[in-house]
């Protein structure tokens, strides 16, 4: 029988103990005397979460297509159990193995959101292995972390060794020859580190120094120590889809990951340059895989992983070229396998309508619309290209062809909102519902129709035009969703209308690691040593741990969230090299400022600086 | 085409919850490729029906489900497709036909049989010398077992002894394992544990607690006491 490293009254008392046991369907088991590299691939959340994640799902596919490596997976465990492992001392293990972690070569972990920081600790922590990188030696594992939130890593540059900034499928092959090669050399940590600085893509925090302006505390220097260290990490990006690594057999967790379906990437990238969106802009060039590799795909996925229903992948599949095609082909071959087709976020015409008619029950589903912003003013500052007809006049079709439940998605603090632009969200859904009672004769309707507005709080991320911007503080948040509420209140409409917001707290802090830098540091790991982990999780989130965090380390949220910044100021993130260059953003920046629209990469190339990366959309454009 | 299929499920396999093994069941029957009958409407599913749910923490011999399929399938063929598709600690061991009057095997079930022991061997029970003895006392001469059995309504009183068809205990290398058959299925469901804590109480051992036992289902059963047959007698192979 598979050991277990947890005992049995253990996973008898702590909750879905299927979470840690592994033996999932299709998950690689390799003889770990067989290989040079023991790889631990980390999600820093709860196993539902992480295992629903695609990128990790193409990077323990592809590492373990290496002979010479042994690539397993690893989870946050959950407070109940983290609880237990720290009073019995029971080392954080790998799933496959159930071997300690601590005796890995490497620990990878993937950065989706800010609000994980403290949770890499933990599984630094839970694995035995130093919080700081300064503090390990030379048989402690290489811990490295990648994801979009590596776009500006200062803020846990103390806790990292390695950074991979970029798509990982590029860089990995490099990083574990040179470390097999210095491996059989004598393993010295600090010169794999620095001959890994040099691979592209590659970021080795401890080799930089930063030093600040005594004036107002902002970056006045930010370069290597060394000469033969580079001066800017170039991120990494896949120039083909169609023959990069994708895995064929995605494992099957036992306990239901959020994900519980196929998930086919059709596209990376976004060719709509939001200004807010920092996916739209970091994964640029928008690349397409073909319709012919796509269609392969799902049906390789769907016969390896028995999944019931697939759904697509993309930041904004309604651009993909051949989704007609890909659509009709999924329901022709799909549907009728009793596989359902789960849709992405479509815009919402004549086409998504009918492709939504076949594969949904209408009168139970409802239509989406993202407009991000309530009046076409602030639309144009943020550049979303829908306007009041799109929208209008997606939900009139939508209303004809038997729908009646709408829902809206947008966020308040963009940048130079005013109380009428917020009054705008409300207008707008009440204009929506007003559509509603005009399309549909009153004999048949089911009732009223159901308007859900949705508001997030905008924090403005790196390498976004609104990198500069300033952020609120918690309570003007909640006043402008005040805002948003008392004005529905006020519409003619009222009772088909139905308006949800977030917490603010949270925004602040998630704000405050987006932009921050080296000197946060200290702060995160008190924190932790405060007992702060799960901090995306509502219930585990203590704002008030954070804030003595913050003081004890003369942290000020001002500097990092509500101040404006300067155009010509050195941003912690600037040594990165996202392609997307920082005179677009500035141009950007001044377009918003001004109101105008920029048009998207299939109508015209606007000069990010991608274009040098030579694949995708830019190719197509020019 | 109904078909019943016997399987095990075997050591780490104990700490994945009953929804969790249908879930994978659905999976691991699209993956074999079985010609399985769907429903109708909008959210197709798997004609497929389990017999009782065992709980988190035992382990099986004789596990069930049955499903319809839409052709004719032979009996090896269905058990190594699906075995193909299995983890360690599952396995397909039996693949029938089931005839047209057939029970579903969820509301056949009247009757279950268990291997229940001590995971600790120094458990309070090990030291009881004439346990076999006193279990005759408690049952075979026994003309009733009151407990109190907590319900999700509060709590009534409940005659064990009609409901358990056979207590026996030996004593292997110390420890005492007990072989039961006892009462199954959606009326008068009794829990092995449920005897051993009444049995316990009966010894005077000190606070019971079910997670000290390791419990093993032997098979399931249908019909009546004298006349029970194992479900996975039921059918043929084809």
């Amino acid at each position: 029988m598979k050991k277990l490293a947890l005992p049995d009254d253990i996973l008898m008392q702590i909750d879905k103990p299927a979470r840690y046991i592994g033996n999932e369907f299709n998950s690689v088991i390799k003889n770990p005397a067989d290989v040079d590299i023991r790889f631990a691939m980390c999600f820093p959340d709860v196993y539902e979460v992480g295992m629903s994640h695609l990128g990790i799902a193409i990077l323990y596919d592809m590492l373990n297509k290496r002979e010479d490596t042994y690539c397993e997976r690893v989870y946050s465990p959950w407070p109940d159990l983290h609880n237990l492992m720290k009073e019995r001392n029971i080392p954080l293990f790998a799933l496959e193995s159930q071997d300690p972690i601590k005796d890995f070569d490497f620990i990878g972990m993937t950065l989706q959101y800010e609000m994980c920081y403290t949770n890499i600790l933990q599984i630094l922590d839970l694995a035995g292995v130093a919080l700081l990188s300064k503090d390990r030696e030379n048989d402690d594992p290489i811990v490295v972390v990648g994801g979009p939130c590596a776009t500006n890593p200062e803020p846990i540059a103390d806790f990292v060794d390695l950074v991979y900034v970029g798509e990982g499928e590029t860089s990995y092959p490099a990083l574990l020859e040179l470390y097999k090669m210095h491996k059989a050399d004598g393993f010295d940590r600090a010169s794999f580190l620095r001959e890994a600085s040099k691979i592209p893509g590659i970021y080795v925090p401890a080799l930089y120094e930063v030093t600040y302006k005594e004036s107002d505390g902002t970056i006045e220097s930010f370069k290597p120590i060394y000469d033969d260290v580079p001066a800017v990490i170039e991120r990494q990006v896949v120039k083909d889809m169609d023959s990069s690594s994708y895995p064929t057999k995605m494992l099957i967790p036992f306990v239901r990951a959020i994900q519980d379906r196929v998930v086919l990437e059709i596209q990376r990238g976004c060719i709509r340059g939001c200004r807010f969106c920092q996916a739209g802009m970091i994964y640029r060039p928008n690349r397409e895989k073909s319709v012919e590799v796509l269609k392969a795909q799902a049906k390789e996925l769907l016969a390896a992983t028995g999944h019931e229903e697939i759904s697509l992948s993309s930041l904004s599949s309604s651009d993909y070229h051949a989704l007609g095609e890909l659509m009709d082909f999924l329901i022709n071959d799909c549907l009728s396998e009793g596989v359902n087709v789960s849709l992405p976020s479509l815009r919402i015409d004549a086409f998504s309508l009918d492709v939504m008619s076949k594969v949904q029950d209408v009168r139970k589903s409802s239509i989406t619309f993202a407009p991000e912003a309530g009046s076409q003013r602030m639309r144009n500052v943020i550049n979303k290209g829908l306007t009041v007809d799109d929208i209008i006049g997606g939900a009139t079709l939508a209303f004809k062809g038997g729908w009646n439940k709408v829902k809206l998605y947008f966020m308040l603090g963009l940048p130079s909102e005013t109380d009428e632009d917020m009054k705008a969200i409300p207008q707008l859904a009440n204009d929506i519902a007003a559509a509603y009672y005009e399309t549909v004769p009153k004999e048949q309707r089911q009732g009223r129709c159901q308007i859900t507005i949705s508001t997030s709080f905008f924090v403005p991320k790196p390498f976004t035009p609104f990198q500069w911007a300033p952020m609120y503080e918690a309570g003007e948040y909640l006043r402008r969703a005040k805002v948003v509420n008392d004005e529905m209140k006020a519409q003619l409409n009222q009772k088909s209308l139905k308006y949800n917001w977030h917490h603010s707290d949270v925004t602040v802090l998630e704000g405050v690691f987006a932009r921050g830098d080296r000197r946060l540091c200290p702060a995160i790991l008190d924190a932790y040593n405060s007992g702060c982990f799960f901090d995306a999780w509502g219930e585990y989130f203590d704002f008030d741990k954070w804030l003595a965090a913050f003081e004890k380390n003369n942290i000020s949220i001002d500097y990092y969230a509500y101040r404006q910044r300067e155009l010509d100021e050195i941003l912690p993130w600037d040594f990165i090299d996202c392609h997307v260059s920082k005179n677009f953003l500035k141009k950007e920046w001044n377009n918003a400022m001004a109101g105008n629209v920029t048009p998207n990469c299939k109508m015209g190339c606007s000069g990010c600086g991608s274009a040098k990366i030579g694949s995708g959309v830019c190719q197509n454009a020019r | 085409m109904r078909v019943r299929i016997r399987f095990e499920k075997t050591g780490i396999m104990r700490y994945v919850g009953h929804l969790d093994l249908m879930r994978f069941f659905q999976k691991a029957v699209k993956r074999s490729g079985l010609p399985i009958r769907y429903s109708e409407g909008f959210n197709p599913h798997q004609i497929m029906s389990f017999a009782s749910p065992l709980g988190v923490g035992l382990t099986s011999e004789g596990e069930y489900m049955d499903i319809d399929i839409k052709r004719e399938v032979s009996s090896a063929k269905g058990i190594a497709s699906l075995n193909e598709n299995m983890v360690e600690g599952l396995a397909i061991t039996s693949f029938k036909y089931l005839p047209d009057d057939a029970e579903k095997c969820m509301s056949a079930v009247t009757a279950a049989s268990y291997i229940v022991t001590y995971k600790d061997c120094k458990d309070d029970a090990c030291y009881i010398e004439n346990i076999c003895d006193l279990k005759e006392k408690f049952f075979d001469e026994a003309a009733c077992i009151n407990i109190v059995k907590k319900t999700k309504k509060g709590e009534r009183e409940l005659d064990l002894k009609p409901l358990i068809y056979r207590f026996n205990v030996e004593v292997k290398e110390g420890v005492p394992v007990y072989d039961l058959l006892l009462s199954s299925g959606s009326t008068d469901n009794i829990k092995p544990e449920l005897v051993i804590k009444a049995f316990h109480e009966y010894l005077g051992l000190p606070e019971f607690d079910e997670l000290s036992l390791d419990i093993h289902r032997v098979d399931m059963y249908t019909g009546e006491p004298d006349s029970f047959v194992s479900l996975g007698d039921i059918g043929d192979e084809r």
